[in-house]
């Protein structure tokens, strides 16, 4: 039997609206990465969560090409969508999302988090979790940029994705990070705080890769 | 506002930049100044001045550190272990000798001069203070020297 028209263009409607999902995952990425702290980027947390669906969602049709390996038939049409009010409405959400969400509310939320940041850090909090909140959500667009160039297009896109987040975490991120944890040595050093955990932790973003493969050796 | 050129990474590296070479040697100069008020208590300023020390070598400190942290292959799993022992034979067989050497000074002065005249006590210190209140901008300036001539190592 014929898949009814309606029920190809609403499975074509879901799959073009994943790209406006995985814009939206990221920006709430961003505002979990401040109201969890930077310390707090573990595995489940809401940042990572977030981050995973944004590169799920990215990924959906490579992820979906491992259906017919289990047996189960993927009615994916292409050429879009037939039904005019179906089509007009996926054009909406697309730009709804780009043109209000990511190109005027984000930025100005990334402005509440820089005067956010400064009322942190009069409270006695830390303004960096704010801070780079702001730099997560202004990068929403060349987030969403990278991680498409990251995309293979292969059933195992998501991992690779995944992989080449971790690199680019692990190769670019961690080591300017490395030097705001020599900073807060410093700073605490002065201060008469403890200081010999942000040496270490400095050293340790210096070498991720290495402590990896530590890792991979005790096992 | 253009956010196709605004890249996380970017922002990220332009901070520790702008905290490194802007705020860290505006920082040096308050803690100098802190470490004056201390000394003029009697109290103890060398976390400030030694901090401030540091303010104006977190270029060079990450310099060491990168260089700490490359003494085997990136993907060696010991490479941390290196890293650290690296730190620790650095700080032993490079900055305790200098220590050493500022203890002996330390120690000369001491014996070498009664105690009413050691700059630390007694009515000196507030001379000593007020000299050195008047005198911030030229121990920056004094650090910043001593930080631009360890550029060309220890010769």
């Amino acid at each position: 039997m014929p898949i009814p028209q309606l029920l190809s263009d609403i499975i074509s409607l879901l799959l073009l609206l994943a790209p406006s999902a995985a814009l939206l995952s990221l920006v709430l990425a961003g505002l979990a990465l401040r109201r969890e702290g930077v310390a707090t980027l573990a595995m489940g947390a809401g940042f990572t969560k977030w981050m995973f669906w944004a590169i799920v969602f990215l990924t959906l049709q490579p992820l979906l090409s491992w259906f017919p390996s289990f047996g189960v038939g993927m009615p994916i049409v292409s050429g879009g969508i037939t039904t005019d009010w179906l089509a007009s409405f996926q054009s909406d959400v697309a730009s709804f999302v780009t043109g209000f969400v990511v190109g005027r509310i984000v930025p100005t939320c990334a402005a509440y988090f820089v005067l956010r940041a400064i009322l942190d850090t009069a409270s006695g909090g830390h303004p960096l979790p704010s801070i780079l909140t702001a730099m997560f959500l202004l990068g929403t667009e060349t987030t969403y940029n990278l991680i498409q160039s990251y995309n293979t297009g292969t059933p195992y896109a998501t991992a690779d994705v995944l992989d080449s987040l971790w690199n680019h975490l692990a190769g670019t991120i961690m080591p300017i990070a490395a030097v705001l944890a020599l900073v807060a040595a410093i700073l605490n050093f002065s201060i008469r705080k403890p200081f010999l955990k942000h040496i270490a932790v400095s050293m340790a973003l210096l070498s991720v890769s290495a402590v990896w493969n530590l890792v991979l050796a005790m096992m | 506002m253009d956010l196709s050129n605004m890249f996380f990474d970017h922002g990220v590296l332009n901070l520790a930049n702008w905290m490194g070479n802007v705020i860290m040697p505006t920082l040096a100069g308050l803690f100098i100044i802190i470490a004056i008020l201390e000394f003029s208590k009697g109290g103890e300023f060398s976390h400030s001045l030694y901090g401030a020390l540091a303010c104006l070598l977190v270029s060079g400190l990450t310099r060491a550190f990168e260089t700490f942290a490359s003494q085997r292959a990136w993907n060696d799993p010991d490479l941390y272990w290196v890293a650290l022992t690296t730190v620790i034979n650095w700080v032993g067989n490079v900055i305790l000798p200098v220590y050493a050497a500022v203890q002996v000074v330390a120690g000369a002065l001491r014996m070498g001069l009664f105690s009413s005249l050691h700059p630390a006590s007694g009515g000196l210190r507030h001379l000593a203070t007020a000299g050195l209140c008047l005198l911030v901008s030229g121990l920056l300036r004094l650090a910043e020297f001593f930080v631009t001539q360890g550029t060309a190592g220890v010769t």
